[in-house]
């Protein structure tokens, strides 16, 4: 014991400067949850909501996390830690003792110098207060931080849908014309005493959904929500807008889980539990109660959730969930809470030392029947107006190995199960496997796990990360992903088999200078086009993409450089080319509050399989991943100045210019005239 | 370090090429059938060389499905003497079932030159069943096999199947016996841990990679993953055990389209 307190001082006495500096103006909390978001969603091409995933992290940036007294369910809030991290921090505390200084992360297996410079703003080390004392109201009153935030997106070049007359003798024109102007705006307020007491309201217009008159009297999507932690024997109770996410996802998870990314060993989902809904996603979420109580080793939740969903409505039946939450149109505004969803559900949980085994079960209700318009890809989607979905998750850890899953069933009898593990046999190399199986009649309303497609069912496939630091400084990461499906999809007319690798290679130079490279390839299949057989034609298409970043600091600028090209192949052996780089530029001034970001890109993306989606920094609570193709560029401007001690304001603004000639950009009512888009964004945080 | 990260990029770009092998080679108790620089497993038709390694005399059985069909069932036998001077060894493969069915005889001599380098040297006489002509035929086939150890923790393999391109003329067709070629490394990342990877060539197939690691968890125990490339990425995982003189061996490997192949293997070693 005293030799590895010994070493802890020395490495403290070498390393505190570094972690010190770390610390500086570049290296702010919410520039690193950007990072770690950008690292999970490189990837991906789905919309994945970042306002709750800042709003978990930022919220422990104000309430770090106790090492000394943490527990699994507390760090696994924390994505970029991989499950063996936390269950190594977990045993080192458990043989060691409390952590005397954060510097003594140093010691624990499997965490580096780039995974402590990310903890440091979330977590703490110390004896702790008691977590349960009571909570008077003239400390909520006193101590309590309250927070307002405004928000204004504009378009600046008028789309096609704002041209169309409201009211014409063409019944197609007015169902199709936006109602509203095309201004963004939300208000967003929040209240948290610690973490004990969290209270919010958010009031949301999309751009060109109408803000006062015959259609809507004001915001077109309001949401509340008070969460209550740890208060007697409830660990958690919710009312108003909240979400459950229990096990691996496949009964219940409604946001985004771990998918495939540069995080090869993150597949598990995380934050399971009842919390507070703050985003502006108008679907995946419930609206109603729950409370979680803690009984011993159990743990008990139930929630219920009565709410309205869109959906177009004929005779008593729906075809289909409409959940972009958009009600710009007549058309998109006659779908606004037609139909109502109620659900109840629960979770037991019991946790031991070593194993954890929990039960899930949902039931939904819906007025109306869903019935979507048969076709062969949707044949096995849900059908009726009322589904029970259960399913048994289990965690266990034996020697060095970590097992985990959940196997689920639906009413109609269909399962889905996953299951896997990890292990690291040595500190710096950890692996991990895991296998799904959804059967294709396997469709519940709120899951999310570990897949190919978004979709949880009609899937099966192996998936093995690895990631090795053999050398200083050296980081390399690793996937393939097998996986086949049982029944056409939409867009793949036949089962089909695919796979996907990933291959990265991170390099810290210094502490100011780290860089990665990443290598991608994809084969899926997809519907030949231009085929004319009755039968279906499929064809494996091919994506090769390779990545190089460079980040890089100096003095109060900070610099990032991205390069990339990608190849794609539909099936016929041509090889279409798409091409990428850019320059990020960002500036801290030192002795006024005010922070300047810049970028100039480039991209010239033959086809539109060749595309590319980039992160940009964008105003506080956004993240913008925008999608292009074709020749042209794309640059912008954001900044951020702190008034006072109490207001902030964030601007940006964005262009894409088009080079190739095009007359026009997008498509239907999202048509511009012209070949430039320019965006702006607007948003104010009071803080009292 | 730029050979190191040149080497990881050839190998992930090796991965997208496409290949199949299609033979009655039993699969090696290696994962994803990396044997070829597998130090510590002298699989019968897998790389000679490695016979030399072999400290005690042993003898293993071997039975291989393909797809849960038990027509495609592989079954093995091999046996290894050891000397000081050389190692010899026995194998016999059958393929099939009684309308169709191959065989491989195997002799074979491997010797470990200072604990650097191994070579080896097979004999297999391949037999065949032909219905039309209701007789067998059959072809003497050369193996070879070179193993050497880089450093205590690395180590490179490379052995040749059938490196003539033999192949068996009847008077109606020509049956076609596969020539292999394969390059392999393994690192110990620790006594317990290693890491190995492994090229293959067909001679008129396309190129096959697999990676895999073995971790012995426990003395009894190891667990195996691995994964190889080929028309379809293929995950494998299994399970070795061993008590006393005793082992046993359980390999699954899952083909996205076709289904599951295992492999269950037992082994003897005799005292010295």
């Amino acid at each position: 014991m005293h030799k590895f307190k010994f070493i802890f001082v020395l490495l403290y006495c070498v390393f505190s400067p570094l972690i010190l500096r770390a610390q500086d103006a570049v290296n702010t909390a919410e520039q690193l949850i950007a990072d770690i978001f950008e690292q999970y969603t490189a990837e991906s091409e789905d919309a994945i909501d970042y306002e709750t995933f800042y709003d978990e992290l930022i919220n422990y940036v104000q309430n770090p996390v106790n090492i000394n007294k943490t527990s699994r369910e507390e760090l696994e809030h924390f994505p970029f830690l991989s499950d063996i991290q936390i269950e190594n921090i977990l045993s080192y505390v458990y043989r060691f003792g409390s952590l005397k200084t954060i510097y003594e992360l140093q010691l624990i297996d499997g965490l580096d110098m780039t995974d402590i410079r990310r903890m440091l703003p979330f977590v703490s080390v110390g004896e702790g207060s008691d977590e349960k004392q009571k909570i008077y109201f003239q400390d909520l009153v006193k101590y309590g931080k309250n927070e307002l935030f405004l928000r204004l997106d504009k378009g600046l070049e008028t789309k096609e849908g704002y041209k169309l007359p409201l009211e014409t003798e063409n019944e197609e024109s007015t169902q199709a014309a936006y109602l509203g102007n095309a201004l963004y705006h939300s208000l967003k307020y929040r209240f948290h005493y610690k973490d004990r007491v969290l209270f919010g309201l958010t009031a949301e217009k999309d751009a060109g959904e109408q803000f006062w008159g015959t259609s809507n009297k004001g915001y077109d999507f309001y949401s509340a929500h008070v969460q209550l932690n740890r208060f007697g024997k409830f660990e958690t109770i919710v009312l108003g807008d909240f979400r459950a996410n229990f096990g691996q996802g496949l009964v219940l998870r409604p946001e985004f889980g771990m998918g495939k990314s540069s995080y090869v060993l993150n597949v598990t989902p995380r934050n399971s539990g009842l919390k507070k809904y703050s985003s502006t996603d108008e679907y995946n979420f419930f609206r109603g109660a729950g409370a979680t109580v803690r009984l011993g080793e159990f743990n008990l939740s139930a929630f219920y959730s009565n709410k309205m969903i869109d959906g177009d409505t004929l005779n008593g039946s729906f075809s289909g969930i409409y959940k972009s939450g958009l009600h710009r149109t007549a058309s998109e505004f006659n779908k606004k809470h037609t139909v109502n969803q109620q659900v109840i559900g629960g979770n037991v949980t019991f946790t031991h030392l070593n194993y954890q085994l929990g039960f899930t079960a949902v039931h939904t209700i819906l007025n109306d029947i869903l019935q979507p318009e048969k076709s062969v890809y949707n044949y096995f989607y849900f059908e009726g107006k009322e589904q029970t979905t259960a399913g048994l998750n289990y965690r266990l850890r034996w020697h060095k190995l970590n097992f985990f899953g959940e196997t689920a069933m639906t009413g109609n009898g269909s399962l889905a199960t996953l299951n896997g593990f990890s292990f690291s046999p040595l500190s710096k190399v950890s692996i991990v496997a895991l296998h799904r199986y959804f059967s294709p009649e396997y469709e519940t309303f709120y899951a999310t796990a570990f897949s190919e497609s978004s979709r949880i069912n009609n899937e099966s496939g192996f998936y093995l990360g690895a990631e090795v630091r053999p050398f200083a400084r050296w980081k390399f990461s690793a996937y393939a992903d097998s996986y086949k499906s049982f029944w056409p999809k939409f867009g793949v007319d036949a089962p089909d088999v695919g796979m996907d690798y990933l291959f990265q290679a991170d390099f810290s130079l210094k502490r100011n200078i780290n860089m990665f490279w990443r290598f991608r390839f994809e084969e899926k299949p997809e519907n030949k086009s231009g085929s004319e057989n009755t039968m279906p034609e499929v064809v494996p298409t091919r994506r090769t993409s390779l990545r190089y970043q460079l980040l890089y600091y100096f003095g109060d600028f900070s610099f990032k450089n991205l390069i990339e090209g990608n190849l794609f192949d539909k099936g016929d052996a041509v090889w279409t080319y798409g091409l990428m780089a850019y320059q990020d530029i960002s500036y801290r001034f030192s002795k006024i509050p005010l922070k300047l970001d810049f970028r100039y890109q480039f991209f010239d993306a033959t086809d539109y399989e060749n595309r590319f989606y980039s992160y940009e920094k964008d105003v506080l609570y956004a993240f913008s991943i925008p999608m292009y193709y074709g020749l042209g560029s794309r640059y912008y401007l954001n900044v951020q100045y702190e008034i006072n001690k109490h207001f902030s304001i964030w601007f940006k603004i964005a262009q894409t210019t088009y080079a190739d000639d095009r007359e026009s950009l997008s498509s239907g009512n999202e048509e511009i005239s012209g070949n430039k888009k320019t965006d702006v964004r607007f948003l104010l945080k009071w803080e009292f | 370090m730029r050979k190191s990260i040149a080497f990881f990029f050839c190998l992930f770009f090796v991965c997208t090429l496409s290949s199949q092998i299609t033979n009655i080679i039993p699969t090696s108790t290696s994962i994803a059938q990396t044997s070829v620089a597998d130090s510590h497993n002298w699989s019968a038709f897998n790389n000679p060389a490695m016979l030399g390694n072999v400290q005690q005399s042993e003898v293993g059985i071997q039975l291989d499905n393909r797809y849960l069909i038990k027509e495609l069932n592989t079954k093995s036998l091999q046996f290894a003497y050891t000397t000081n001077f050389v190692n010899a060894g026995l194998s016999f493969t059958h393929f099939g079932y009684s309308l169709y069915h191959e065989m491989i005889y195997g002799l074979s001599f491997a010797r470990n030159f200072s604990n650097i380098f191994s070579m080896g040297v097979q004999f297999n006489y391949y037999s065949s069943y032909f219905i039309s002509s209701n007789s067998y035929r059959g072809a003497l086939l050369p193996q070879i096999g070179l193993s050497v150890k880089l450093n205590p923790n690395f180590s490179i393999g490379f052995q040749s199947f059938n490196p003539f391109q033999t192949n068996i003329q009847t008077e109606y067709t020509i049956k076609r016996i596969s020539s292999i070629f394969s390059l392999g490394t393994e690192y110990f990342f620790s006594p317990d841990f290693l890491w190995r990877t492994q090229m293959d060539k067909e001679i008129s197939s396309n190129y096959r990679f697999a990676t895999a690691f073995d971790y012995q968890m426990i003395e009894q125990m190891k667990i195996k993953l691995g994964i190889y490339g080929s028309d379809y990425l293929v995950p494998c995982l299994g399970v070795g055990f061993k008590n006393g003189r005793m082992g046993a061996d359980l390999n699954c490997e899952l083909h996205p389209l076709l289904g599951l192949n295992t492999m269950v293997a037992l082994k003897y070693e005799f005292g010295k």
